[in-house]
């Protein structure tokens, strides 16, 4: 079980990284054609014209795969901010009742994202909605994504709340307490 | 519901549920459903979802992955020591010698990312021992780097302006011209401050290096030029118009592989850290604006900021005293709350009011960040003295003390900008006129 979710966690975060990438190669695309062509027409030869189609829309469906893939991960680095100040100055026995209920709490705000993110899905769906760009992507696939990641970060919050239950540290505390420079450094 | 008691409900909730210590992205969402719950029959879910698919599905905010993982790679390059090496010949003369290369170091770094908190540890990590070594007095090196780490922020590229130009759509490439000046103003302001601590204190300044012939130099300011191409590349690109955000910075993850590349100190396993961190990074800030989307949108029913904004308005104050007023409540917000939270807090109920109150929307964005700059170096939350924290080992109070002449210093910046708005402003209206 614990094995099955880690490899859950890091395939959705491998996801986001290849999202990710996807925006860098595409843009590359898109900045090389213009070069190309602008050499060409300045030469005087006729242009190429290569040029990613819709890319503005892509882009922002990449984004919110890459942003939403990655929450479980994020989660369990103890990237996610938020202020740790009342939790370390308690004693030990009343900080993991705190973080016990801040999980909780988390983990049912999960689920009322998780789901409402997957009507808005069922709607696209059944709706047949689809970009207005020169591609026409269905919507159901970048919302998709982003419902998948909401609800693997449901899943990655429960596993959290069962672990502070069951009486070990949960991941994300155990990264915070133990941040070096390097995991700071995004902030 | 009144709107009073209604506001004073939020603010309790907000201000208890980030107190317990639930993440930021949550507390906002469950601020956004309480208010819809009191306030409005609209139901809470389908507009949760709608708003925060519509504030993340944004082209403009594929700058941030792009410009974090450039700052990523950076970051595990050998840029952080020759970054030092590179300076210290050129400041050892000054009025405090190689405490400058803490603030040049800083702004150099600061145009190749995006973060404050990533500019401290790269600079830091490398001239805090070597300043140590040196005699420095480890006041004045801690406090240095943790005021100069700020300009990460500030000067272009910069997180904090992403996030507040998506979330107000207003352009970027503004935005990041307009960081410019007041990024060079602050720096000279420190670098001012550091000569005269320097002629005051004589006897705490070990005595300066020995000189450095002319070779030397030319060889130290050949490991600088490499970045300095970068940064020439990325902002000249976004100046001249030729690219746009997002293009300069994947311009600038590549130029950024090829420097690590070449000069050794990134392997495959350090790439493929770089491109998690970043997806790591993104996340973390996604999750909080997808918060803030679902809170703005709520806020927009309760009708809080639009009653805020009108009676701002019917009041007349001064522009100076608005901004005064909300200086004053952002550094107490700055203590408890990261700079990101900040921002989008402010947008999603602050800014009508300061529209209304006929403040220049991308001026407001300089002033913000800042604002933001200084919640870095206040305790008992700040990032870069955290940051501090992990390379010194000394407690976060010691550390906000050494700052606290450069939180000053960053309050009578922002004083100097309220004056003289054009310090932020002029130099984005010359791209313009092209």
């Amino acid at each position: 079980m614990r094995k099955a979710l880690d490899g859950l966690y890091a395939a959705a975060l491998w996801a986001a990284v290849l999202a990710m990438a996807a925006i860098a190669v595409l843009v590359m695309i898109q900045v090389v054609g213009r070069v190309v062509d602008r050499t060409l027409v300045w030469t005087g030869a006729a242009p190429i014209g290569i040029a990613v189609p819709s890319l503005a829309e892509i882009g922002g469906f990449l984004f919110v795969a890459a942003a939403f893939l990655a929450l479980p991960a994020t989660l369990r680095s103890g990237t996610h901010v938020r202020v740790t100040m009342l939790a370390q100055n308690l004693p030990p026995v009343p900080a993991r009742w705190l973080t016990a209920a801040v999980l909780v709490f988390a983990t049912a705000l999960g689920i009322f994202a998780a789901w409402h993110s997957a009507l808005q899905v069922v709607d696209s769906w059944t709706f047949d909605s689809v970009s207005f760009g020169m591609v026409r992507i269905p919507l159901w696939i970048p919302q998709g994504a982003m419902t998948a990641g909401l609800v693997l970060f449901a899943v990655a919050l429960a596993d959290e709340l069962w672990a502070t239950l069951r009486g070990a540290t949960p991941a994300f505390a155990a990264a915070e307490a133990g941040r070096g420079i390097a995991e700071t450094a995004g902030h | 519901m009144e709107l009073l008691p209604l506001s004073l409900i939020l603010v309790a909730v907000l201000f208890a549920l980030l107190a317990a210590g639930l993440w930021v992205g949550f507390a906002l969402m469950a601020v956004g459903l309480v208010a819809m719950e009191l306030a409005t029959p609209a139901p809470a879910g389908a507009v949760f979802a709608t708003k925060v698919w519509g504030a993340l599905n944004i082209w403009d905010l594929t700058a941030l992955p792009m410009f974090i993982w450039m700052g990523e790679i950076l970051f595990r390059s050998r840029l952080s020591s020759d970054m030092f090496t590179g300076l210290a010949p050129f400041t050892r003369r000054l009025p405090g010698g190689l405490l400058h290369a803490n603030i040049l170091g800083c702004a150099l770094f600061a145009a190749v990312s995006g973060s404050s908190a990533a500019t401290t540890a790269t600079v830091g990590r490398m001239s805090l021992p070597e300043l140590k070594a040196r005699g420095y007095d480890d006041r004045m090196s801690i406090g240095t780097l943790a005021g100069s780490g700020t300009f990460g922020f500030l000067i272009p590229p910069s997180i904090i302006l992403i996030v507040y130009g998506a979330a107000t759509e207003q352009s970027i490439a503004r935005l990041f011209l307009a960081g410019v000046l007041p990024g060079l103003m602050l720096a000279a302001m420190f670098a001012g401050y550091v000569m005269i601590w320097a002629m005051l204190n004589r006897d705490r300044l070990p005595d300066p290096e020995p000189s450095i012939p002319w070779r030397g130099k030319l060889r130290a300011a050949a490991l600088l030029l490499p970045t300095v191409f970068l940064i020439v590349a990325v902002i000249g690109s976004i100046y001249a118009g030729l690219a746009s955000p997002t293009e300069a910075a994947v311009i600038g993850v590549l130029g950024a592989l090829v420097i690590s590349g070449s000069t050794g100190g990134l392997d495959r396993a350090g790439f493929a850290a770089s491109a998690k961190g970043a997806a790591q990074t993104t996340c973390m800030i996604a999750f909080i604006l997808a918060g803030a989307a679902f809170l703005t949108g709520a806020m927009g029913f309760t009708g809080i900021p639009r009653s805020l904004a009108a009676w701002i308005g019917e009041q007349g104050f001064s522009q100076y005293a608005l901004l005064t007023a909300l200086l004053l409540f952002f550094i107490v917000l700055g203590f408890f709350l990261d700079g990101i939270s900040i921002v989008v807090l402010t947008t999603s109920v602050i800014l009508p009011m300061v529209l209304a109150a006929g403040i220049d929307p991308i001026w407001f964005g300089i002033f913000l960040v800042l604002v933001v700059e200084m919640s870095q170096i206040t305790p008992p939350v700040g990032f870069n003295l955290f940051v501090l924290q992990s390379i010194t080992g000394r407690d976060i109070f010691s550390i906000a003390r050494a700052a606290l002449p450069f939180f000053l210093l960053l309050v009578v910046a922002t004083a100097i900008l309220t004056v003289f708005p054009q310090i932020a402003l002029w130099l984005p209206g010359t791209m313009l006129s092209r």
